[in-house]
């Protein structure tokens, strides 16, 4: 690493820790938008997810393969997509949600909505059915019994949530095309990253990098000591 | 007390076209200790679990005499009183002690007695030293006995115990057999399936035997007297 390398780190480290109020803005956008993004589509997402694991209908391998598919559409037709429905004559117009952080929200949650249903799909399908009818004949109600079972699933649920939440946090496409990359108001980590580093300010791109960098290994070392605590299950 | 009667009429199973077996009239009542033989996919396990409602029949109806009557969203009364012990028991990912007081947190017994009835399958189960250990863990016959402690436990109306002392040694077997037969003793209503004759199926006073697509029983008669009670159908 020569010395420039060296400078430019340092100086990162700096903005982040003399809270450099510009690179938290960025911060605190993004955790903001891809949080509130996942939270209003997590339950739904399971919930479509157990009933596509449980449920024979009709077409349901259609709606499953479907989900497949929108879970590998480019982050930037997404985008388009959502800027159509926003701008002014679309659809969704009367909102005036283009270029806010409500814009960003929606379009996030179409990005991260077949990934949770598509993992949690996975994650009911690969269930023992016994542990449904012990939970079921020691006395638990239907709810109970649903937790149960997503309390024995914790581990590929929660990796469902962590894929889906690292999908949305770090896209760039969407992002840029619905919230515009307005400073202190929709510009986030990756958008704040593609701009810093357009205009060769690596400093900033740098410490922004860094946040996700150290919020990956924070996500994945939580998610390995739980992996450690659950023990292969034998019959 | 109200005695406690499942009755099945006109029962039948089918998966897809392949019919598994189908009775006129099978009748399990509280103190009945019945032994059920067939052959390996005969339907054992899955008359055993329409018998403990966690399946539907294709065709028949049971009626539940003496149950207590649940609110309308818990529509099936025999959950939690007619227990169901596969035959490779499903353990919860948590401790013996988890695994133990899982179905106490659904049950309306007193905490006093709750604790003690635990306490007491802890020592016939010889589960004490175990307490903390995770149930994955434990070996076959210890996952067996902790199966069998935990259904204890509920002190069930209905025990159906399908194949319970395979891959168990004797010592274990014992401690089963001590188990099941305070249950007997209390009352509960047993039906049991095993490949082969054990200390367990000598306990047995009546037998079904699934042959033929059919469920026979044995030479005994069923008595048909009616049951005082609530009297409802659970599965039609």
């Amino acid at each position: 690493m020569n010395d420039g390398w060296l400078a430019l780190l340092q100086q990162a480290l700096s903005l982040l820790f003399s809270l450099d109020p510009d690179v938290w803005s960025i911060i605190s956008v993004s955790f903001t938008v891809s949080f509130a993004a996942l939270l209003i589509t997590l339950v739904p997402s399971m919930v479509l997810g157990f009933v596509l694991a449980f449920s024979p209908f009709r077409g349901k391998w259609l709606v499953t393969n479907l989900v497949q598919t929108l879970q590998s559409i480019p982050t930037v037709v997404i985008g388009l997509l959502v800027y159509l429905l926003l701008t002014r004559n679309g659809p969704l117009g009367d909102l005036k949600w283009l270029f806010t952080q409500e814009g960003m929200i929606l379009g996030q949650m179409l990005i991260c909505a077949p990934v949770l249903i598509a993992m949690s799909q996975a994650a009911f399908t690969s269930v023992d059915r016994r542990a449904w009818e012990t939970s079921r004949t020691l006395g638990a109600s239907w709810g109970r019994a649903v937790w149960t079972v997503c309390r024995e699933l914790r581990m590929p649920l929660l990796l469902a949530i962590v894929a889906a939440f690292s999908r949305i946090l770090t896209e760039v496409g969407c992002s840029m095309m619905v919230g515009g990359n307005i400073l202190n108001v929709t510009r986030n980590i990756p958008t704040a990253i593609a701009l810093e580093t357009s205009k060769g300010d690596f400093a900033q791109a740098i410490a922004l990098g860094l946040v996700l960098l150290i919020l990956a290994l924070l996500l994945n070392f939580a998610l390995g000591s739980l992996r450690g605590k659950a023990m292969p299950r034998s019959h | 007390m109200t005695q406690v009667k499942l009755t099945a009429r006109d029962l039948e199973m089918s998966f897809g076209s392949r019919r598994l077996f189908q009775a006129e009239l099978l009748e399990l009542r509280q103190g009945d200790v019945i032994y059920l033989q067939g052959d390996n996919g005969s339907g054992k396990s899955t008359l055993m679990k329409i018998l403990a409602g966690l399946m539907q029949p294709t065709k028949g109806n049971i009626e539940a005499a003496g149950f207590v009557r649940h609110a309308w969203w818990q529509r099936n009364p025999l959950l939690g009183k007619a227990v169901y012990l596969h035959q490779h028991p499903y353990l919860f990912d948590g401790t013996v002690e988890y695994n133990l007081n899982y179905g106490l947190s659904f049950s309306t017994e007193a905490k006093t007695k709750a604790k003690q009835r635990t306490a007491q399958a802890i020592d016939m189960a010889q589960l004490g030293s175990l307490l903390h250990a995770r149930a994955s863990n434990l070996s076959g016959g210890e996952r067996q006995r902790l199966a069998i402690a935990r259904a204890w436990i509920l002190q069930p109306t209905l025990l159906m115990l399908d194949e319970p002392t395979s891959n168990m040694d004797k010592d274990s077997q014992a401690l089963v057999l001590q188990m099941i037969q305070q249950l007997k003793q209390e009352g509960t209503g047993m039906l049991l399936s095993s490949h082969q004759n054990c200390a367990l199926t000598a306990i047995c006073k009546q037998q079904w035997h699934i042959e033929g697509e059919r469920v026979l029983i044995s030479s005994q008669s069923i008595q048909t007297t009616p049951i005082e009670g609530s009297l409802y159908v659970v599965a039609h």
